[in-house]
């Protein structure tokens, strides 16, 4: 009998893990790249653009659906199909570099990709997009840059840079913006229309409004390891410190100026002024009405303003500095790279990405989905969006912060995730869980320099 | 007082606290549901509210989801794969067990726990290579994709042979002496005889291929064409749409309720051969 079960264990297993090996296959090689010729009237080509916005119903899928039929009709030769990234995560951007690794390997990847800031450097040195001052040149990525009438703000139009390369055209961002309850600020006694400037009067002004309405006071959606590192890095910067060094071979996170982010956050946990909630909860509080002001990206708005209903005012100001130094916002968001190998596929490629950052379409992104204009001066266009701009008053401080924005830094090498992973744990076991953040900070960071390229020597 | 009336009392007091701790256990599995439903019947602008009671009541959720997503294609689609799903199983299973119960023949014992022996493999081993054979046969982004790897149970093949084990070999030998054929004892003799058990297992197999997530989001890897994908179009960077998420989420759970409140007995059944052969 038991050997019976036995053999008919290992038949099993044996069938169950035959197939196994049918999975592995070798990287696709990266194809040279070179000017491409410019598309002839009557060449039919077709390209896949990824995007996580198709993830997402509603207005981001209808509006992006919306473009790619406009751009059809005004280039019949080229035809798009639109996908999202392949995956199982709920919330689609986290599945973007998973899903063009996978269709690299099997040779096929989608022409443009949307892909995050934070994995600029992945993206060009493991993932190989294509520069596209090569593909182009040079000439043609800033005459896209410059626009017909408006040009991206200065600050945005390097974002997707790499040693003096453009790989990517920056597309959609948004910055750290201090989102408040101005029923709340009232009712503490402090003034709506003078929302706090330094983190010092943010402390005060949650302290008055946990005081007199019990209210929770301010929340920073900077700290945790779900809210990634860029508005963390914000801090940092702001703080005069940097997360890595600037020639990228060094981490340098447990400096003092870091140390003294954490610490601050830290003691506003302590204090109570801050609660000691997830990303989500801090969210859903404030879009309640239970929380007085929150540090939150300028995408959750929609959010807020739907939460606030005409149950309470939000109130919006720029991302608070520490005393006597000027606040550094830095900016999340994602670029649109290319990475066709076939040269009539590249030219039609860029092709999308000049309609994509066009004028026009930044007109029909910001009206519908609410995104910031990358093209700054719009707001000012009687025929684009200034009656837009008029309507959202929140839209002034943010454009205001893009003058101190700063690129929000991807970490080196293939272990860039866990580099930041390990970072922003380090950060949250000591402003939540109340570890000492120096020592915090510094053996996370002596853990993840084992990470960098070359081992951080 | 008499010991009977102590002894009574205890037992009364036993009872009641088992009433309470019923009650309580019911009404932290019922909450959340009563939540689900809450939530979806709330204004927009309450999305975020905790009080208890969603008032005022609006169905704006509800037109929310249905003008985002095709809602009732994916109702539809995921009822295909439920349907279709739990019949081939049902088939499979019972034409595996008519033959294990009814003849004897060499390798017999082997088979059959070769059977069992993949209802201890776990999905996670055999979803790859099952993977790599549909994206060689061209079925990824099908439902037919979704649907085929799943036709062979070995839960169903191991309940329906315990059923026909426990099934009178006379009434077999009775119909062979009859003359029918084995194909057509199997359809006027055997499966009559077990209809309960039928129904009790295509009932359980048609919830769970319903209630399915993981698979379905792997085949299915870039369409929302099942309800329990379509969900996660509701959630992105920008914040997660709570209304029509969790409109689409209730309308996902009512066929299950529907068929719990059509087919209860059936449905305990189910649970309780299941659990318990």
């Amino acid at each position: 009998m038991k050997r019976t079960l036995l053999a008919a264990c290992a038949a099993t297993l044996l069938l169950a893990t035959s197939a196994c090996g049918l999975g592995t296959e070798s990287t696709g090689s990266q194809a040279s790249v070179s000017r491409v010729p410019e598309l002839k009237p009557d060449q039919k080509v077709s390209i896949v653009f990824e995007s996580y916005n198709f993830g997402q119903a509603g207005a981001w899928t209808d509006t992006f659906n919306e473009l790619i039929a406009a751009f059809e009709k005004e280039h019949p030769n080229i035809s798009v199909t639109a996908q999202k990234p392949q995956g199982n995560s709920a919330n689609p951007a986290t599945d973007t570099i998973s899903s063009l690794q996978s269709q690299l390997t099997a040779g096929s990847p989608p022409d443009v990709v949307q892909l995050g800031f934070s994995d600029l450097d992945f993206t060009v040195n493991q993932l190989k997009a294509l520069p596209l001052d090569d593909l182009v040149g040079k000439d043609t990525v800033q005459a896209n840059f410059d626009g017909e009438e408006y040009p991206y703000a200065d600050s945005a139009r390097t974002l997707g840079d790499w040693k003096g390369k453009t790989y990517g055209v920056p597309f959609v961002f948004s910055t750290p913006m201090l989102y408040y309850n101005k029923q709340l600020f009232t009712q503490a006694g402090l003034d709506p229309e003078h929302p706090p400037a330094t983190w010092a009067e943010v402390r005060d002004a949650a302290k008055a409004i946990k005081d007199m309405t019990g209210k929770d006071g301010a929340y920073v959606d900077c700290l945790t390891k779900a809210a990634k590192d860029w508005c963390f890095q914000a801090l940092v910067r702001s703080a005069g410190g940097r997360v890595i060094s600037e020639d990228r071979s060094k981490l340098t996170f447990a400096d003092p100026p870091s140390v003294e982010v954490v610490r601050t956050m830290q003691d506003m946990v302590r204090t109570g002024v801050m609660p000691n909630r997830t990303q989500m909860q801090a969210v859903e509080s404030f879009a309640r009405g239970d929380l007085g002001m929150i540090l939150e990206s300028s995408a959750i708005q929609g959010t807020f303003l739907k939460g606030a209903g005409d149950k309470w005012e939000l109130g919006a100001a720029a991302m608070p500095s520490f005393e006597g130094r000027q606040a550094i916002p830095t900016n999340s968001g994602a670029a649109l790279f290319v990475f066709s190998q076939d040269q009539a596929k590249q030219r039609a490629a860029w092709e999308l990405i000049e309609f994509l950052t066009s004028e026009r379409a930044y007109t029909t992104i910001a009206t519908k989905i609410g995104y910031l204009p990358l093209r700054t001066g719009l707001v000012n266009d009687p025929d684009g969006l200034e009656k837009w701009a008029d309507e959202n008053p929140y839209l002034e401080p943010n454009l205001k912060q893009l003058e101190h924005l700063e690129p929000w830094v991807s970490m080196p090498g293939a272990s860039y995730l866990q580099i930041r992973d390990g970072m922003m744990q380090a950060v949250e076991n000591a402003v939540y869980q109340g570890a000492n953040p120096a020592d915090s900070l510094r053996s996370a960071q002596e853990e993840a320099s084992a990470l960098l390229p070359g081992g951080g020597k | 007082m008499t010991t009977d009336e102590v002894a009574g009392e205890s037992s009364r007091g036993r009872r009641l606290g088992g009433h309470v701790v019923l009650g309580v256990l019911s009404l932290a599995c019922v909450f959340p549901i009563y939540w689900l439903y809450a939530t979806s019947l709330r204004a927009p602008q309450d999305v975020y509210s905790l009080s208890v009671l969603p008032w005022p009541l609006s169905t704006a959720s509800y037109t929310e989801a249905f003008a985002k997503n095709d809602v009732l294609g994916m109702l539809f689609n995921t009822g295909v794969i439920a349907v279709l799903s739990a019949l081939g199983q049902l088939l499979v299973a019972l034409l595996a067990a008519y033959a294990f119960a009814a003849w004897r023949f060499p390798l017999q014992r082997l088979l059959y726990l070769m059977f069992v022996g993949t209802w201890l493999v776990p999905f996670q081993a055999t979803m790859l290579p099952n993977y790599v054979l549909l994206s060689r046969l061209g079925l990824l982004e099908t439902l037919a994709g979704v649907i085929i790897p799943t036709l062979c149970s070995a839960l169903g093949v191991l309940l329906l042979r315990e059923h026909l084990n426990g099934f009178p070999k006379e009434l077999l030998d009775a119909a062979r002496m009859d003359g029918r054929s084995s194909w057509s004892t199997l359809w006027t003799v055997v499966v009559p005889a077990l209809r309960p058990a039928l129904a009790a297992l295509g009932i359980l197999l048609a919830i769970s291929a319903w209630n399915e997530y993981f698979w379905p989001a792997m085949v299915l890897q870039r369409s929302n064409a099942v309800v329990q994908l379509g969900l996660r179009s509701f959630m992105g960077t920008e914040g997660n749409d709570w209304g029509p998420l969790m409109a689409t989420a209730g309308l996902a759970c009512l066929p299950v309720f529907v068929l719990y409140l059509v087919l209860q007995r059936h449905i305990v059944n189910a649970f309780v051969r299941s659990g318990l052969k």
